[in-house]
Protein backbone atom coordinates (compact mmCIF):
# COMPACT_ATOMS: atom_id res chain seq x y z
CA UNK A 1 0.00 0.00 0.00
CA UNK A 2 1.46 3.27 -0.70
CA UNK A 3 -0.62 6.86 0.57
CA UNK A 4 0.36 10.29 0.45
CA UNK A 5 -0.75 13.63 0.29
CA UNK A 6 -1.54 16.60 -1.78
CA UNK A 7 -3.36 19.90 -1.18
CA UNK A 8 -5.67 21.62 -3.39
CA UNK A 9 -7.21 24.99 -2.40
CA UNK A 10 -8.33 24.65 1.49
CA UNK A 11 -8.52 21.14 1.02
CA UNK A 12 -6.24 18.17 1.96
CA UNK A 13 -6.10 15.11 -0.11
CA UNK A 14 -4.86 11.71 1.04
CA UNK A 15 -4.26 9.48 -1.79
CA UNK A 16 -4.51 5.41 -0.83
CA UNK A 17 -3.53 3.27 -3.17
CA UNK A 18 -3.52 -0.76 -2.33
CA UNK A 19 -5.34 -2.76 -0.06
CA UNK A 20 -6.08 -1.38 3.70
CA UNK A 21 -6.44 -4.56 6.32
CA UNK A 22 -4.93 -5.33 9.36
CA UNK A 23 -1.24 -4.78 8.35
CA UNK A 24 -1.24 -1.70 7.43
CA UNK A 25 -4.57 0.22 8.06
CA UNK A 26 -2.23 1.55 11.65
CA UNK A 27 -0.20 4.01 8.60
CA UNK A 28 -4.03 5.15 7.23
CA UNK A 29 -5.04 5.83 10.80
CA UNK A 30 -1.83 7.41 11.33
CA UNK A 31 -1.89 9.72 8.62
CA UNK A 32 -4.95 11.09 8.88
CA UNK A 33 -4.97 11.80 12.72
CA UNK A 34 -2.24 13.82 11.98
CA UNK A 35 -3.24 15.66 9.64
CA UNK A 36 -6.51 16.52 11.55
CA UNK A 37 -4.91 17.03 14.76
CA UNK A 38 -1.67 18.02 14.20
CA UNK A 39 -1.71 19.93 10.90
CA UNK A 40 -5.39 20.99 11.75
CA UNK A 41 -6.80 20.91 8.00
CA UNK A 42 -10.24 22.24 7.21
CA UNK A 43 -10.98 19.39 4.67
CA UNK A 44 -9.30 16.04 4.90
CA UNK A 45 -10.36 14.74 1.33
CA UNK A 46 -9.78 10.66 1.41
CA UNK A 47 -9.19 9.61 -2.46
CA UNK A 48 -9.82 5.33 -2.52
CA UNK A 49 -10.41 5.50 -5.98
CA UNK A 50 -6.65 2.45 -5.88
CA UNK A 51 -8.13 1.00 -3.38
CA UNK A 52 -9.83 -2.41 -4.09
CA UNK A 53 -10.06 -4.06 -0.44
CA UNK A 54 -10.95 -2.54 2.70
CA UNK A 55 -11.68 -4.75 5.88
CA UNK A 56 -13.13 -3.38 9.43
CA UNK A 57 -9.55 -2.28 10.41
CA UNK A 58 -9.45 0.37 7.51
CA UNK A 59 -13.17 0.89 8.00
CA UNK A 60 -12.23 1.77 11.85
CA UNK A 61 -9.66 3.91 11.05
CA UNK A 62 -11.94 5.84 8.37
CA UNK A 63 -14.42 6.26 11.61
CA UNK A 64 -11.95 7.40 13.91
CA UNK A 65 -10.62 10.35 11.19
CA UNK A 66 -14.64 11.52 10.68
CA UNK A 67 -14.84 11.44 14.57
CA UNK A 68 -11.65 13.62 15.32
CA UNK A 69 -12.92 15.74 12.21
CA UNK A 70 -16.10 16.53 14.00
CA UNK A 71 -14.02 17.58 17.63
CA UNK A 72 -12.05 19.35 15.27
CA UNK A 73 -14.76 21.09 13.22
CA UNK A 74 -13.32 19.78 10.10
CA UNK A 75 -14.80 18.28 6.88
CA UNK A 76 -14.20 14.67 6.41
CA UNK A 77 -14.78 13.18 3.24
CA UNK A 78 -14.26 9.99 0.88
CA UNK A 79 -14.46 9.49 -2.82
CA UNK A 80 -13.87 7.18 -5.46
CA UNK A 81 -15.26 3.96 -3.38
CA UNK A 82 -14.51 0.55 -5.47
CA UNK A 83 -17.60 -1.54 -5.45
CA UNK A 84 -15.74 -4.14 -2.71
CA UNK A 85 -15.06 -1.05 -0.64
CA UNK A 86 -18.67 0.15 -0.68
CA UNK A 87 -20.03 -2.87 -0.07
CA UNK A 88 -17.99 -3.31 3.26
CA UNK A 89 -19.11 0.19 4.30
CA UNK A 90 -22.83 -0.81 3.46
CA UNK A 91 -22.21 -3.79 5.24
CA UNK A 92 -21.12 -2.27 8.73
CA UNK A 93 -23.95 0.26 7.92
CA UNK A 94 -21.58 3.35 7.88
CA UNK A 95 -21.97 4.21 4.59
CA UNK A 96 -24.72 7.45 5.79
CA UNK A 97 -22.13 8.93 8.35
CA UNK A 98 -19.82 9.67 5.75
CA UNK A 99 -19.85 12.36 2.92
CA UNK A 100 -19.24 10.23 0.00
CA UNK A 101 -18.59 11.34 -3.31
CA UNK A 102 -18.33 9.82 -6.69
CA UNK A 103 -14.88 12.06 -7.97
CA UNK A 104 -12.04 14.29 -6.59
CA UNK A 105 -14.26 17.52 -8.26
CA UNK A 106 -17.34 16.51 -6.75
CA UNK A 107 -15.39 16.35 -3.16
CA UNK A 108 -13.65 19.35 -3.96
CA UNK A 109 -17.00 21.44 -5.15
CA UNK A 110 -18.94 20.28 -2.02
CA UNK A 111 -20.35 23.16 -0.37
CA UNK B 1 -12.26 -33.08 6.98
CA UNK B 2 -11.31 -34.85 3.73
CA UNK B 3 -10.71 -33.04 0.68
CA UNK B 4 -10.43 -30.09 2.06
CA UNK B 5 -7.45 -27.90 0.86
CA UNK B 6 -5.60 -27.03 4.06
CA UNK B 7 -3.46 -23.65 4.34
CA UNK B 8 -0.69 -23.18 7.38
CA UNK B 9 0.72 -20.03 8.09
CA UNK B 10 2.31 -17.67 10.85
CA UNK B 11 -0.17 -14.97 11.96
CA UNK B 12 1.37 -12.34 10.42
CA UNK B 13 -0.57 -9.41 8.62
CA UNK B 14 1.63 -9.42 6.13
CA UNK B 15 0.34 -12.49 4.78
CA UNK B 16 -3.74 -11.57 4.89
CA UNK B 17 -3.20 -10.49 1.45
CA UNK B 18 -1.44 -14.11 0.20
CA UNK B 19 -4.49 -15.95 2.06
CA UNK B 20 -7.47 -13.21 1.02
CA UNK B 21 -6.60 -14.65 -2.50
CA UNK B 22 -6.35 -18.28 -1.83
CA UNK B 23 -9.89 -17.89 -0.06
CA UNK B 24 -10.92 -16.07 -3.47
CA UNK B 25 -10.01 -18.32 -5.31
CA UNK B 26 -11.50 -21.81 -4.07
CA UNK B 27 -14.87 -19.77 -3.66
CA UNK B 28 -14.71 -19.07 -7.43
CA UNK B 29 -13.64 -22.81 -8.08
CA UNK B 30 -16.85 -23.99 -5.54
CA UNK B 31 -18.74 -21.80 -7.79
CA UNK B 32 -19.74 -18.63 -6.10
CA UNK B 33 -20.24 -15.23 -8.13
CA UNK B 34 -17.81 -12.69 -7.91
CA UNK B 35 -19.86 -10.51 -5.61
CA UNK B 36 -20.27 -13.94 -3.23
CA UNK B 37 -16.43 -14.65 -3.30
CA UNK B 38 -15.66 -10.86 -2.09
CA UNK B 39 -18.19 -11.69 0.45
CA UNK B 40 -16.63 -14.69 1.59
CA UNK B 41 -13.00 -13.38 1.29
CA UNK B 42 -14.07 -10.99 3.64
CA UNK B 43 -15.86 -12.87 6.27
CA UNK B 44 -12.58 -14.93 7.20
CA UNK B 45 -10.27 -12.52 6.26
CA UNK B 46 -12.29 -10.98 9.33
CA UNK B 47 -12.27 -14.33 11.49
CA UNK B 48 -8.62 -14.31 10.62
CA UNK B 49 -7.71 -10.94 11.83
CA UNK B 50 -9.81 -11.91 15.11
CA UNK B 51 -7.36 -14.76 15.93
CA UNK B 52 -4.23 -12.69 15.24
CA UNK B 53 -5.75 -9.46 17.39
CA UNK B 54 -7.57 -11.22 19.89
CA UNK B 55 -6.66 -15.05 20.42
CA UNK B 56 -2.74 -14.36 19.32
CA UNK B 57 -2.63 -10.20 20.98
CA UNK B 58 -0.87 -9.31 17.83
CA UNK B 59 1.92 -11.88 17.76
CA UNK B 60 3.03 -12.80 14.32
CA UNK B 61 4.66 -15.99 14.87
CA UNK B 62 2.09 -18.25 16.03
CA UNK B 63 0.15 -21.22 13.56
CA UNK B 64 -2.87 -20.97 11.96
CA UNK B 65 -4.54 -23.73 10.06
CA UNK B 66 -7.36 -23.08 7.30
CA UNK B 67 -9.06 -25.51 5.86
CA UNK B 68 -11.35 -25.19 2.78
CA UNK B 69 -13.76 -27.39 1.24
CA UNK B 70 -16.53 -28.07 -0.96
CA UNK B 71 -20.10 -29.16 0.98
CA UNK B 72 -23.58 -29.18 0.09
CA UNK B 73 -23.83 -26.65 -2.46
CA UNK B 74 -21.79 -24.23 -0.73
CA UNK B 75 -18.61 -23.89 1.12
CA UNK B 76 -17.08 -24.78 4.42
CA UNK B 77 -13.96 -22.86 6.39
CA UNK B 78 -12.49 -24.41 9.89
CA UNK B 79 -10.03 -21.84 11.12
CA UNK B 80 -7.93 -23.19 13.68
CA UNK B 81 -5.61 -21.46 16.03
CA UNK B 82 -3.75 -22.20 19.96
CA UNK B 83 -4.14 -18.96 21.43
CA UNK B 84 -6.54 -17.59 24.20
CA UNK B 85 -9.99 -18.49 23.40
CA UNK B 86 -13.51 -16.92 24.28
CA UNK B 87 -16.82 -18.18 25.84
CA UNK B 88 -19.09 -18.25 22.42
CA UNK B 89 -21.65 -16.49 24.76
CA UNK B 90 -18.99 -13.49 24.88
CA UNK B 91 -18.76 -13.37 20.79
CA UNK B 92 -21.69 -10.99 20.44
CA UNK B 93 -20.47 -7.96 18.32
CA UNK B 94 -22.03 -4.78 19.00
CA UNK B 95 -24.99 -2.05 17.70
CA UNK B 96 -24.28 -0.82 14.53
CA UNK B 97 -25.88 2.15 15.51
CA UNK B 98 -23.51 3.37 17.77
CA UNK B 99 -21.05 5.00 15.04
CA UNK B 100 -17.44 4.76 16.83
CA UNK B 101 -14.06 2.60 15.50
CA UNK B 102 -14.16 -1.29 16.04
CA UNK B 103 -15.93 -3.79 16.54
CA UNK B 104 -17.30 -4.51 13.05
CA UNK B 105 -15.82 -7.84 12.47
CA UNK B 106 -17.91 -10.55 14.15
CA UNK B 107 -20.90 -8.48 12.63
CA UNK B 108 -19.80 -8.45 8.64
CA UNK B 109 -19.08 -12.48 9.62
CA UNK B 110 -22.54 -13.23 10.90
CA UNK B 111 -24.06 -10.96 8.06
CA UNK B 112 -22.33 -12.67 5.43
CA UNK B 113 -22.25 -16.38 6.26
CA UNK B 114 -25.01 -18.89 6.37
CA UNK B 115 -23.51 -20.73 9.19
CA UNK B 116 -21.26 -19.40 12.44
CA UNK B 117 -19.92 -22.03 15.05
CA UNK B 118 -17.21 -21.50 17.17
CA UNK B 119 -15.45 -23.83 19.79
CA UNK B 120 -12.89 -23.14 22.26
CA UNK B 121 -11.55 -26.96 22.69
CA UNK B 122 -8.68 -28.54 24.52
CA UNK B 123 -5.43 -26.92 23.44
CA UNK B 124 -6.96 -25.16 20.36
CA UNK B 125 -9.95 -23.18 18.95
CA UNK B 126 -12.15 -24.10 16.01
CA UNK B 127 -14.39 -21.17 13.98
CA UNK B 128 -16.78 -23.31 11.79
CA UNK B 129 -18.24 -20.98 8.73
CA UNK B 130 -20.42 -22.20 5.65
CA UNK B 131 -22.07 -20.11 2.79
CA UNK B 132 -24.86 -22.25 0.62
CA UNK B 133 -24.17 -21.09 -3.08
CA UNK B 134 -26.94 -18.64 -3.88
CA UNK B 135 -28.04 -16.52 -0.52
CA UNK B 136 -26.97 -13.21 -1.29
CA UNK B 137 -25.33 -10.77 1.33
CA UNK B 138 -27.83 -8.22 2.40
CA UNK B 139 -26.52 -4.63 2.56
CA UNK B 140 -29.45 -3.07 3.44
CA UNK B 141 -30.59 -0.72 5.86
Amino acid sequence: MNISTRQQGNSTLVDVHGDIDLYNSPEVRKIILEELKEKKVARLIVNLTGVRYIDSSGVASLVEGLKVSRTMSSRFMLYGLSPAAREVLELSRLIRVFEVYGTEQEALQAK
Amino acid sequence: MDNAVKLNFPSDPRYLGVVRGAIERFAALVGFDEEDCRWITLAVHEALTNVIRHAYHNKHDQPVELRLRERDEGMEVVMVDHGTGVKPEQMCGRELDDVRPGGLGLHMIREIMNETQYMPLEGRNELHLYKKRGTKTSVGE
